[in-house]
């Protein structure tokens, strides 16, 4: 039996490749979108939702097992976080720029 | 190398003749299966076929006109506006464009598409 901290700890981490894997998939439609009518709207679309899920999701995931593992000094940790929120934030900016650009 | 199965079924119906002529017809005005019968020259059985496929793929409409004897009978109106095949990196993506949509994509059979409509049209 594993202790509670360690199975929510597998829930956190099955959230967020849940959450990822959801947001590829709606990124990748948008993708399409843009690939089928050459759509600068979708082309936004799609960028921001890969930034905001695949991307800031993988950086934050990787970051956090080089830290757990000692690979990376905990020095990195801060700078680590800034990296993840400055793509989330550039994921929802491209998103937000989406809905009002036409073409 | 897959290709989506609709484009196949989408490139059958309207390569059948019959079924562009009701196309043709109905896109100028809405009509009953006995007008498409008479105008086209087609049996109604024929009529019937081409149209139960048309719906199918969403290229026809139906509406129900009520007489004033309480019978009722349909007519229908051609949704389609443009099919646009494009050929990219191994496989065809085909574009159906649709008129009068009572919401944006309500009609595009492809995610991606309707994804398109509904997002631009925010």
């Amino acid at each position: 039996m594993a202790p509670v901290a360690t199975v929510i700890d597998w829930v956190i981490i099955a959230l967020a490749l849940g959450s990822t894997l959801v947001g590829s998939y709606v990124g990748y439609q948008a993708y399409r979108g843009y690939r089928r009518h050459d759509s600068r709207t979708m082309q936004a679309l799609s960028m921001g939702l890969f930034f905001l899920t695949a991307v800031a999701f993988s950086i934050a995931f990787v970051g956090s097992l080089l830290l757990r593992e000692g690979y990376l000094g905990l020095q990195y940790q801060q700078p680590l976080t800034l990296v993840t929120r400055l793509f989330q934030f550039f994921g929802v900016l491209l998103i937000a720029y989406s809905l009002h650009s036409r073409g | 190398m897959s290709e989506d199965p609709a484009l196949g079924e989408l490139l059958d119906i309207l390569s059948d003749e019959y079924a562009r002529e009701i196309l043709a017809a109905t896109s100028i005005k809405p009509m009953s299966a006995q007008e498409l019968a008479d105008e086209c020259e087609m049996s109604k059985p024929t009529v019937y076929r081409r149209v139960e496929r048309l719906q199918g793929h969403g290229l026809l409409e139906e509406q129900t006109k009520i007489r004033t004897r309480n019978n009722h009978y349909s007519v229908y109106t051609a949704t389609l506006s443009e099919v646009s095949i494009e050929l990219d990196t191994g496989s065809f993506e085909a574009a159906v464009t649709r008129t009068d949509e009572s919401f944006p994509g309500e009609r595009e059979s492809d995610t991606a598409d309707r994804f398109k409509k509904m997002w631009e049209d925010l």
